[in-house]
């Protein structure tokens, strides 16, 4: 029987793939979300839907409320009840806007699982087809070439090369076997060669895959402490504008200057109600989280990417996260009276079976500097392979030259002495860092190849970045001093740590954090998992063991260490954004009382006050206007700002007094400005709107068939 | 301009000594509350060991912010206890020569409180209704407390952004160097020079005088230069007389009057620097610094742009022509009006409340300016509550600007946590409250009555109670007008003394508790990803965020009362 095929060959589902919304769906979604049970997790948006309800009930039956009767106007109520209405509304469209995006991504994640099928191993060792809902941790499956495996695990038996591309995105297969690091795999992914069995390591809603999806979708997602503490300013601001405004509506009516409307008042409250900051607020937490996804990072918890923003230190690896990974030849040497051709030949003789990073870039750089090259023929030849005792590695040619590469050590012990020039020179290279290794023909050193570990490209600028950002790196390796010291030169790394034990990272991230640092670091060994389980942020490689992944608080899917810095930049950047529509949100505010106060006069029917003439900065001469339009305004500039919300504010790394200074003139400055300019507009629209015969028509028709009552 | 431009000086002067002291005097207080070796120590330290063993306390005893506010709670509950009892009692107490009668419940109430919560809000006539030793004996006592209490619970506060155990230091400790350290030493001089100037300090209560126009005259008076020299430099601000800094005998010349104006400066102005030494970043306080010269500069000149210009009501009288003296109603005519103007601003923002001029009939403008120092209450406000009440601002604006440079917030390596944001947005709840409902309370019960009857006020009626809710709310003390309506019936007498009470101890508890999670947390090193508050772009914010927010929350009511009394300014 065969396995079912879930995803079609060849089919790559990636989480990066753009996620597209359907607009049906947001639609359906932000009118559920009027709930209660939804509203009730906002109290700002559900205050303003509570007042909805009261202006509507006004509307529908204004002979209940005799108090209000005087000043009651029927289009001017409608109007503001549609308004508060628009406005709850655009809160939850913001919130659904980012949901779909997340449930986007975590479709295409589901579709990778769906209807799998596991041959899972009996304690008799029989086989037997079971769907994978019903495997449970601890249980074995069986994986053949071509079938998924189906739930997170380790592999006890076996090796495979697996396909990961549907959950990583990475076209190419890796390799993973029992034993060692490279154990675990992902439900999900499939196994191209070799049939290995698998140990069930996750349970049922447990796994990464499904973690990722309640994570994207927003579900279960807690509130963060900072979020938490926004939410209590955001709230206590609230209230202090509910008893000034409460208060206004007495001490108004008592300084027998005016009489107030009621809903003037309610949209005096709404307007100065951080409504804007308090809609967008569980959008920015859902799309942050999103913003780390759609980088390929599965983060744990919402507080672990705001703790990424948060970052004092990060530690690094050397290899793999600042250097390739492997050592490069950039030099040869020829030992004293040794013609250069005779040294390069020998080196790609030496290397040319060599398949490792290192064999292949003595080859290329022999033949960049065209050493002669020989064809060899097969069988006239013996390699003689790197063995631990020995230390070298190389080739006996059929005529019996016997051509080694090695450390210095291991060439002057297999009889080669090394000439003084050539020894003064290894050493040089050395101090430098680099890593000589002797060539020996016949026993004779010709000279010396020199390797050196290579830093990646763009490495320097993303560590500048950091310390920018005020994160300082410390480099970690097991390299000698003198290796670790020029590496950290090139890369700019303000400090490393050299001959480096696995417990060196520990010890590290103790010694930072009783200096109260928050530290990150990137890992992917099970050594690592103490230490990756000890940080703040603890990045770990997807292709890591799963002791290593489940310390982590954040697993990379993309295996690519330097993406910690990425996720610091989406980190700041979802703080910043919180920071800076707060701020927007304050100096709105001030232009909405420009707006409101000398209207709530003009309408009051008070003598012209010319003390409250100077504060109609905006010359509006009609009130009702006045209040609309800076309803209409606060209304509208939520859905405006859903883009800011879900993308985050524009972030580059600066010291932090600029970016304050840059946040208080765009988002303060802005704020102040953009209402000004924003309610003048509105309230001229709305001017034109009314006089609008077509208009005019429509809103009598609308005011005369509702079961409006009123004077 | 209705002043000599000469007398601008005597201002800008007096503020250049302000500042060239301040410095000095701030380190030498933050020395004496780290308890680091000072001048003077052989002598005080014998005698502060006695208070403490008498006390049976110690100085390596120090409290969590609970304990502290108990402290506080009982050190204070027991001065109004005292307070209250000695009022009442006056009449059949020692030293009542003019023998002023016992105070009624209320008022008593109303005045043990004012005077325990440095308010020093009267509602009494000092002459006709309170004792010698009323005065003397008592409120002089509180004079002393109060504004010890004040100081000890900004040093406690301070104190929680170095320290890391969660332990603010000790209360009585604090209290008694306050006394023997800052506030003695400088109020003995102060009364002294006061002295010197010709203001009396005698325990002779009144004397007779037979006025040339015949008939006689009682001229009260008392040990004023020392009551005066304490009540200015802790910023309580009662008079010894009702007619307070503007009486010729507590304030006889120019000179005492700027005398006056150093003293109400002196510790608000040093108390910054103070907290520069405590946590030992002396650059931290120029920031606060800046904000309050910055905010107190504008109120000046503000105030003093606003009472020269011409009088717009007087413009439509025949025959007059626009006034070009301004608004001279209530000015004293002994002082130019930058000197006076800056003394009364300097009161009303430091919440000293004391007056150098009736400030009834000031333009509506003016008042806005009084007003608004009332409403921030942190700029720089009261002895030692006032800076911290700064704190608790800039605790709230590093939060948000803290978040617009992408970190969760932190202060000095202090991270701000949820409960310290939860904190200071009670004391911002707090203020306003304090003063709103009341006064709503007393619209809607028609407390708010002249002889009885309640009227339809006018505006500035209504700008009266708001500033008597404002300024007792704020611990101020500061009236604006005692004739706009009565606010000596038990509703104000009442309610004006639990706003006090409440305005005092509510927003202490909430510095002790903001404090006390500071003193809780580790101090995190800083580079430059932290935010660094010791720059002019943090002052310039800090600035912005008090007055927006303070503009946010009490505009309406500002439209209500003073803006509606502007006809036709400009």
């Amino acid at each position: 029987m065969a396995a079912p095929d879930p995803v079609e060959p060849g089919a790559r589902v990636s989480v990066r793939r753009r996620p597209h919304t359907s607009v049906r769906r947001v639609l359906v979604d932000s009118v559920k979300h009027f709930g209660l049970r939804r509203q009730m997790r906002h109290p700002l948006m559900f205050c303003v839907f509570v007042l909805f309800l009261f202006v509507s009930l006004v509307t529908l039956y204004p002979r209940a409320f005799p108090d209000i009767a005087a000043s009651y106007q029927a289009g001017y109520y409608v109007a503001v009840a549609i308004i508060l209405f628009l406005t709850v509304w655009f809160a939850n469209l913001a919130e659904a806007i980012a949901e779909a995006q997340g449930r986007a991504q975590a479709e295409s994640l589901r579709a990778i699982r769906s209807g799998i099928r596991a041959r899972q191993v009996l304690p008799d060792g029989a086989l037997r087809w079971v769907p994978s809902d019903v495997l449970h941790v601890g249980d074995t499956v069986e994986v053949a070439p071509g079938e998924p495996i189906p739930m997170d695990g380790d592999v006890i038996e076996g090796v495979a090369l697996i396909d990961e591309s549907m959950m990583t995105g990475e076209s190419e297969a890796v390799t993973r076997e029992s034993g060692g690091d490279k154990t675990s795999v992902l439900g999900g992914t499939r196994v191209l060669q070799g049939t290995v069995r698998v140990r069930v390591s996750a349970a049922r809603g447990e796994s990464f895959l499904d973690r990722l999806i309640r994570l994207v979708e927003g579900l279960g997602r807690e509130p963060t402490p900072s979020e938490i503490a926004l939410s209590v300013l955001l709230a206590a601001f609230t209230v202090t504008l509910f008893v000034v405004v409460l208060s206004f509506v007495y001490l108004a009516n008592f300084s027998g200057e005016v009489t107030v409307d009621l809903a003037t008042i309610i949209a005096l409250f709404v307007c100065l109600m951080p409504t804007t900051i308090g809609a967008l607020l569980p959008a920015i937490g859902i799309s942050g989280v999103n913003r780390v996804a759609r980088a390929n990072v599965i983060a744990k918890s919402g507080k672990a990417v705001e703790a990424s923003g948060d970052l004092d230190v990060l530690i690094l690896d050397k290899t793999g996260t600042i250097t390739v990974g492997s050592r490069l030849a950039v030099q040869f040497v020829q030992a004293p009276d040794v013609p250069a051709s005779e040294l390069l030949e020998a080196a790609l003789l030496s290397s040319t079976l060599d398949e490792t990073p290192e064999g292949r870039s003595i080859v290329r750089l022999a033949a960049r500097r065209s050493a002669p090259s020989r064809r060899l023929e097969p069988g006239s030849y013996k390699v003689m392979p790197f063995t631990a005792e020995r230390r070298m590695s190389g080739l006996t040619l059929a005529d019996g030259t016997e051509v080694f590469k090695g450390a210095l050590s291991s060439i002057e012990a297999y009889g080669a002495p090394l000439p003084a020039p050539t020894r003064s020179a290894a050493a040089e290279a050395a101090r430098k860092g680099m890593t000589p290794l002797a060539i020996a023909v016949n026993k004779r050193v010709v000279g010396l190849v020199i390797l050196k570990d290579v830093v990646k490209p763009g490495i320097r600028d993303r560590i500048h970045e950091l310390s920018t950002m005020g994160i300082r790196t410390i480099m970690c390796t097991g390299d000698n001093r003198l290796t670790a010291a020029a590496i950290a030169e090139e890369s700019g790394v303000d400090e490393f740590v050299a001959e480096a034990k696995p417990e060196s990272k520990l010890e590290l991230i103790q010694r930072e954090k009783s200096a109260g640092r928050l530290v990150a670091m990137t890992g992917d060994g099970t050594n690592d998992a103490p230490a990756l389980a000890r940080a703040d942020v603890g990045l770990c490689m997807n292709s890591g063991t799963s002791a290593a992944k489940e310390a982590g608080n954040m697993v990379d899917l993309d295996n690519d260490p330097t993406k910690i810095i990425e996720v610091v930049s989406i980190g700041k950047q979802l703080l910043i954004t919180r920071g800076a529509l707060t701020t927007f949100s304050i100096t709105n505010d001030v232009a909405k009382y420009f707006a409101i106060i000398p209207a709530i006069f003009l309408g009051g029917g008070a003598v012209a006050l010319p003390g409250i003439a100077l504060l109609n900065l905006l010359g509006f001469s009609n009130p009702y206007l006045a209040v609309l339009a800076a309803l209409v305004f606060n209304a509208l500039i939520i859905p405006l700002l859903i883009p800011l919300a879900l993308a985050g504010v524009p972030f580059r790394p600066r010291s932090a007094i600029d970016l304050l200074r840059r946040n208080l003139v765009s988002y303060g400055l802005g704020g102040l400005v953009s209402a000004f300019v924003g309610i003048w507009l509105c309230y001229h629209f709305l001017a034109w709107l009314v006089r609008e015969p077509a208009f005019a028509t429509v809103a009598r028709l609308v005011v005369r068939h509702l079961p409006l009552g009123g004077p | 301009m209705a002043f000599a431009l000469q007398s601008l000086w005597d201002v800008l002067v007096l503020l250049g000594v302000v500042l060239a002291v301040a410095p000095w005097f701030g380190r030498y207080v933050g020395k004496v509350y780290l308890e680091r070796p000072v001048a003077g120590d052989s002598l005080l330290l014998p005698l502060e060991r006695a208070v403490y063993r008498l006390l049976g306390t110690s100085p390596r005893r120090p409290m969590r912010a609970g304990e502290y506010m108990v402290a506080v709670l009982f050190v204070n509950g027991g001065t109004f206890a005292f307070l209250f009892l000695f009022f009442l009692l006056q009449h059949a107490l020692p030293l009542d020569p003019t023998g002023a009668p016992g105070m009624p419940w209320d008022l008593a109430f109303h005045s043990a409180a004012s005077f325990t919560t440095n308010t020093d809000f009267t509602h009494f006539v000092n002459e006709s209704q309170l004792s010698l030793g009323s005065a003397m004996i008592a409120w002089q006592l509180a004079l002393f407390l109060s504004a010890a209490t004040g100081l000890s619970v900004a040093a406690a506060m301070i104190r929680g952004f170095v320290r890391k155990d969660g332990r603010l230091g000790n209360f009585y400790v604090d209290l008694t160097r306050s006394i023997t350290r800052i506030l003695l030493p400088v109020a003995v001089l102060g009364a002294l020079v006061f002295v010197a100037l010709g203001v009396p300090e005698t325990l002779v209560a009144a004397v007779r005088a037979h006025p040339l126009t015949g008939g006689t005259q009682t001229i009260y008076l008392g040990p004023v230069a020392s009551f005066q020299a304490i009540s200015l430099l802790g910023t309580n601000g009662g008079g010894y007389y009702t007619a307070n800094a503007a009486s010729p005998l507590a304030n006889p010349s120019s000179a005492s009057l700027l005398l006056g104006t150093f003293l109400m400066l002196l510790v608000p102005f040093s108390t910054p620097f103070a907290f520069g030494t405590m946590v030992r970043r002396r650059a931290e306080a120029w920031p606060f610094v800046a904000v309050i010269v910055l905010i107190v500069a504008i109120a000046v000149g503000l105030f003093v742009a606003y009472q020269a210009a011409a009088n717009p009501l007087l413009g439509g009288i025949p025959g007059l022509g626009p006034s070009t003296n301004g608004y001279p109603v209530g000015q004293e005519t002994r002082w130019s009006l930058p000197e006076t103007a800056f003394f009364q601003v300097v009161s009303v923002y430091n919440n000293v409340g004391a007056n150098s001029m009736q400030i009834g009939a000031i333009s509506p403008i003016a008042q806005l300016v009084l007003l608004f120092g009332m409403f921030t209450q942190a700029t720089p406000g009261g002895d030692g509550t006032g800076f911290a009440m700064l704190l608790v601002f800039t605790v709230l604006a590093i939060y948000v600007g803290g978040l617009m440079v992408g970190r969760t917030p932190e202060y000095l390596g202090k991270k701000i946590g949820t409960s310290q944001v939860r904190w200071a947005a009670l004391a911002l709840i707090l203020h306003p409250a304090l003063i709103l409902v009341p006064f709503s309370i007393a619209v809607v019960g028609g407390w708010v009555s002249v002889g009885g009857a309640s009227i339809g006020v006018t505006a500035h009626t209504f700008s009266s109670v708001l500033y008597e809710f404002a300024s007792e709310s704020a611990n101020n003390g500061s009236a604006l007008s005692s004739n706009a309506f009565n606010d000596t019936t038990p509703y104000f007498n009442v309610v004006g003394g639990l706003v006090m009470l409440l305005g005092r101890f509510v927003p202490i508890y909430v510095m002790l508790r903001v404090g006390g999670y500071f003193a809780g947390e580790a101090t995190l090193p800083q580079g430059p990803g932290t935010l660094n508050t010791a720059t002019g772009t943090f002052a310039v914010y800090l600035a912005l965020f008090v007055v927006v927010v303070t503009a946010l929350v009490f505009l309406p009511v500002m439209a209500l009362g003073p803006l509606a009394q502007i006809v036709g300014v400009g």
